[in-house]
């Protein structure tokens, strides 16, 4: 706890001399327990956060929130904008996490459980919940309300439709699908086959598969450039990424990161990759389709989120 | 396996899941052997060969020599067999990935696991080092002793570190340096 307190003066010190209303990149760090912000891609840390033991996933939810999850600890860390780190008991395993852009819900898959809960965002209160297929690992909220999850051990992506907490549709994809991202502009569901060794490309209008492009081994993350141009697949046990072309559907380049890359995110026309057993973060400029840095981050960095807004401002310090 | 989980399930009312959901643990080990890299490689590149270097492998079945897709079936003395798909096989690069088809509590305590055994040059010989990612036997919330995660680091440990001891030993002791 003290720990976690002087950890918070120091982001308090770092984010108010830095860009206060830059993107930045926040990492979680599974055996290091740490959230970290990644501020300019050729720089350490900006800033780190004390949280409970291995976070898995790490989500932006509203007004500069932060949410991780904790499948070993039941539990959901809130890193508050404008507070302290606030945890919270959910019950089963929660990993996967997805925030919804009117800010009011936090929905969370339960591994073990075969079900997604919808949290209440403000109190992390469970409202609601709607079982789905076996293994739910990642979440993505696209048009309508829908919820897209990846169940691993059933090669199916469920649809959620959240406004009434039904699954609606299971859309069969590869093997062992693990994380998938959703991209707005062409109403898409990207999805990363462990397993198979491909990408899953949904139609989601349609609720069906429209293609599948062969990756490299154990596809484990999946971003979209925010323009819909570009998808990025981290291939975990290759060791590299796959840049995807959104038009042709075809991968445009294959680039060696660190070891184990997982999640990836996307900001500035940069990716940024998680690589777990390495504890560093590779940085991909999309447009060059190189490696241009490797950050140090605390041990065991798994997921990553982009983020507009700084979740912890100066105040945090006290 | 179905039966191992299923009693599982009903000892512990734990909830075990069929993969893993929670925190994935490294292993990473390294040895420097006497001999060049290459000679070292010979041996321990062909993925169907791991019976002619591991001491604790009873026996090997393998399909699909060192392709990507190629199968290996370690039945290991002490009992259970490991069944290995191969990911990636870089010969010039003296590299190759295998990961865990189908789970056998029995051979190692773990859920799932890949790894990674590569050859480099050290000085005048070679060094191996053989990482990968693994997660523990029971990936509930309340695993038993037998299934935890310090139970599958320590069998994995002991897995790969006779591995490369056997793989020294051979090296070292034969006519052929």
């Amino acid at each position: 706890m003290r720990r976690a307190r002087r950890l918070f003066g120091l982001a308090g010190l770092a984010l108010a001399v830095g860009p206060a209303d830059a993107g930045s990149v926040w990492v979680a760090s599974q055996q290091g327990a740490r959230a970290s912000r990644i501020e300019r891609p050729d720089g350490a840390p900006a800033a780190e956060v004390a949280v409970a033991p291995s976070p898995a996933v790490v989500a932006a939810g509203p007004g500069g929130r932060l949410y991780l999850s904790h499948p070993d600890g039941r539990a959901i860390t809130v890193i508050a904008a404008d507070g302290p780190t606030l945890q919270w008991p959910v019950p089963g395993q929660p990993f996967g996490l997805a925030a919804d852009p009117g800010w009011r819900f936090l929905y969370v898959g339960d591994w073990s459980g075969n079900r997604v809960l919808r949290l209440s965002a403000e109190t992390v209160a469970a409202a609601a919940e709607v079982a789905v297929g076996p293994d739910p690992a990642g979440l993505t909220l696209g048009a309508n309300g829908r919820l897209y999850v990846a169940e691993r051990e059933g090669r199916s992506v469920g649809v959620v439709d959240t406004a009434r907490m039904v699954r609606i549709a299971g859309i069969p994809v590869g093997d062992g699908p693990f994380a998938l991202a959703h991209d707005p502009v062409r109403d898409r569901v990207y999805v990363a086959n462990v397993r198979s060794n491909d990408l899953t490309v949904i139609d989601a209008g349609a609720l069906k598969p429209v293609a599948t492009l062969p990756v490299g081994a154990s596809p484990y993350g999946v971003a979209v450039s925010p323009d819909g141009r570009r998808v990025v697949v981290t291939n975990q046990h290759a060791g590299t990424v796959s840049i995807v072309d959104a038009d042709t559907l075809t991968v445009a380049a294959t680039v060696p990161v660190g070891r184990y890359p997982e999640g990836v995110a996307i900001l500035e026309g940069l990716a940024y990759v998680a690589n777990w057993f390495s504890d560093d973060v590779s940085v991909v400029d999309l447009a060059a389709r190189t490696e241009t840095g490797r950050i140090p981050v605390p041990e065991g960095p798994r997921t990553l989120v982009a983020a507009q807004t700084a979740p912890v401002s100066a105040e945090a310090g006290g | 396996m179905r039966r191992v989980l299923t009693s599982l399930a009903i000892l512990f009312a734990a909830g075990t899941a069929l993969a893993h959901g929670p925190t994935p643990q490294k292993i990473d080990q390294t040895i420097t052997i006497r001999a060049t890299p290459d000679a070292v490689w010979k041996v321990v590149g062909p993925f169907g060969g791991i019976g002619a270097w591991h001491p604790d492998v009873a026996k090997v079945e393998a399909t699909g020599g060192d392709g990507a897709g190629a199968v290996r079936k370690v039945t290991l003395k002490r009992g259970g067999t490991l069944v290995e798909g191969l990911d990636e096989w870089k010969g010039a690069e003296r590299t190759y990935s295998y990961r865990m088809s189908d789970p056998d509590l029995d051979a190692l305590p773990v859920s799932s696991y890949s790894a990674t055994l590569t050859v480099t040059p050290d000085g005048e010989g070679a060094k191996v080092e053989w990482m990968g990612r693994f997660y523990r036997g029971d990936t509930g919330n309340e695993p038993p002793e037998n299934l935890s995660d310090a139970a599958g680091k320590e069998a994995m440990n002991r897995y790969f570190s006779e591995g490369l001891k056997g793989l020294k030993a051979k090296l070292e002791s034969g006519p052929q340096r």
